[in-house]
């Protein structure tokens, strides 16, 4: 076979990085039915970590809030972000370049800084953290993200769509509903599910600004170390991981529909 | 869009801005710290309903009472870090005569140095450093000295961490490991250097399921996490305060200063001072606790095991770990010298 072994080589390469990728998640789910307490030793198979789990109020309250949290927060960072992106891709303004570079911001600046500078911000107008505070602070960092993917789907869209509408008498509302916001589509539903999963795995502003009753399921975890991370914890970061499996499928199917 | 932003706001503004309803108090506490069934009983006799949050250092809790607008009515931050809170005025001080049950704490907890007279806090649990180690394969062990014996190259965990470090070769010279004599302090650093090509690895957060592993077969640590992997094999592991003592620590209920639910945070205080209350607590959580009048209420399993409860005469030696101010540089620095040969 010519150039063989070339290729074995990049397929061997690609497995290892398969490999490297995926097996600390393969093992975390295999021991979240470890019959044993210690992550270290296999024992046998069990449900009860599960079964622990549907017991553990605090556990479910974290997720429950984790999910309104994220909810929330995609929302509204979509709908602010959208708008956004819209003028920053299709009207000249005065200072659009500051406003673009700004966007940026909340996306490189660290997180630390930002926690910190949000919970002084709640503390000057006297806001009282909660779970409200963290729904605002997710979705200071989300807009940015929104308006950036989307602003680069319209970049790529060919503006000779929207001017052939407004040609054959469309008004621009009639323009934005029929044409560019179906062309957007998969560009929100990207960001949509790129910030969904930024705010569902936030720790470090989230331990920021949370307030009382809302402690979400990366704080929850992180304060389980102080007694060692169990099984319990495999369990619903292998429930978690298959919620995300399926949102990503999702998304699939609803980009592969929207484009021929 | 500005528009939108201001109506946000005012939305929010309205949902977080209500007033507390004064059956409530709102715990800010350590992971697995308060059992479900004290809670319950706590609003079933005083229909006080409490929220806990839990958090995952002492800082996260600097930070939240630094922030000024959390809605925290007790905390529960340990020894070193009341000695910050304090002097920032973040906790109230306390009205002792609101909490009665006061009386039943250990005198050996009350009035420390980090809150003399404890006008500010009070003692939930404490805990001590030592060693957990493979009693099988070793044998009884009770000293720091075998964390520098030679015989165990290649089996040994220390924790990563400067104070504690060098508090187990304190120890082991009789010196305090608050100890300020840079010569001292170098001489301990010497020994540390030695040591170093007998460590296995230097390692705060996972030393308890290392040993249970049996990647070490010593570590040092903190009691919590070895006695829970020896109660998992009680055959196999075994956890002692060395002989020479090891570091104590105490985690305290404090007010912060901004409580708004000023009576029910009493309440619950004096609450979990009650005796049975407290034994519960214990219980529950597998740590000792700072409540006198509760050891006979606790479960003798747990009352006897040297892990949770240190025997008297090796507390007795224990220390708690004291800001030294500038010496914390030379530590530093004599540290990062050990770590880096």
């Amino acid at each position: 076979m010519k150039g063989g072994w070339p290729r074995r080589l990049l397929a061997a390469h690609a497995a290892l990085v398969y490999l490297f990728l995926y097996a600390p998640i393969a093992i975390l789910v295999v021991f979240s039915f470890n019959a044993s307490r210690q992550t270290a030793f296999w024992t046998g198979f069990t449900l009860d970590w599960y079964r622990r789990l549907l017991g553990n109020e605090l556990l479910f309250r974290a997720v429950r809030n984790s999910l309104v949290v994220a909810g929330a927060a995609t929302v509204l960072a979509v709908l602010l972000g959208t708008p956004a992106a819209l003028a920053l891709a299709r009207y000249p303004f005065r200072g659009r370049r500051a406003t673009q570079a700004l966007l940026y911001l909340p996306v490189i600046i660290t997180e630390v800084v930002l926690g910190a500078a949000l919970v002084t911000f709640f503390g000057a107008v006297q806001l009282r953290l909660s779970l409200w505070t963290v729904v605002i602070a997710h979705v200071v960092f989300s807009v940015s993200y929104v308006a950036i993917v989307v602003r680069a789907r319209l970049a790529g869209l060919d503006p000779a769509l929207e001017e052939a509408a407004r040609d054959l008498g469309a008004g621009p509302f009639e323009t934005f509903r029929r044409v560019t916001l179906p062309l957007a589509t998969p560009g929100i539903l990207a960001s949509a599910l790129l910030v969904f999963t930024l705010s569902i795995d936030d720790y470090v502003i989230t331990s920021f600004v949370a307030g009382v009753g809302a402690t979400t399921l990366p704080l929850h975890i992180y304060s389980m170390l102080k007694v060692g991370v169990t099984p319990e914890v495999n369990a619903v970061s292998t429930l978690l991981l298959a919620g995300t499996v399926i949102l990503i499928v999702l998304a699939h199917r609803l980009l592969g529909k929207g484009q021929p | 869009m500005k528009k939108g932003f201001l109506l946000l706001a005012a939305l929010l503004l309205a949902s977080c801005g209500k007033s507390p309803s004064a059956r409530q108090v709102n715990v800010y506490i350590w992971t697995n710290y308060l059992p479900k069934e004290v809670i319950e009983d706590f609003q079933r006799r005083t229909g006080i309903t409490v929220n806990v949050d839990t958090y995952d250092s002492n800082e996260a809790v600097l930070a939240k009472l630094q922030s000024g607008v959390a809605d925290y009515d007790v905390v529960v931050p340990s020894d070193y870090m009341l000695k910050t809170l304090i002097p920032q005025g973040l906790v109230r001080s306390l009205d002792r005569a609101r909490l009665p049950h006061f009386k039943n704490l250990d005198p050996r907890f009350l009035d420390q140095k980090y809150d003399p007279g404890n006008a500010h806090s009070v003692p939930y649990v404490w805990g001590t450093t030592g060693i957990g180690y493979d009693k099988k394969k070793l044998g009884p062990i009770d000293s720091w000295r075998a964390l520098f014996d030679p015989k165990y190259a290649g089996r040994i965990l220390m924790l990563d961490d400067p104070r504690e470090a060098f508090g187990a070769a304190l120890k082991l010279m009789g010196k305090s490991i608050n100890e300020k004599d840079p010569a001292v302090l170098r001489q301990a650093a010497e020994m540390l250097k030695a040591q170093k090509k007998l460590v296995r690895t230097y390692n705060s957060s996972d030393f308890a399921n290392l040993l249970a592993a049996g990647d070490v077969d010593l570590a040092q640590g903190w009691n919590g996490e070895l006695a829970e992997v020896v109660s998992h094999a009680p055959d196999r592991l075994a956890y002692v305060v060395p002989k020479e003592g090891g570091t104590l620590w105490i985690d305290n209920l404090a007010i912060p200063k901004g409580a708004r639910n000023l009576d029910a945070a009493y309440a619950f205080i004096d609450y979990v001072l009650e005796p049975e209350a407290a034994a519960k607590i214990v219980n529950g959580i597998h740590y000792a606790g700072a409540n006198q009048a509760a050891l006979p209420l606790i479960d003798q399993k747990i009352r006897q095991d040297p892990a949770i409860y240190a025997p008297k005469e090796v507390l007795d030696r224990c220390e708690l770990i004291e800001d030294l101010g500038k010496t914390t540089q030379l530590i530093d620095q004599l540290w990062t010298e050990v770590k880096a040969q």
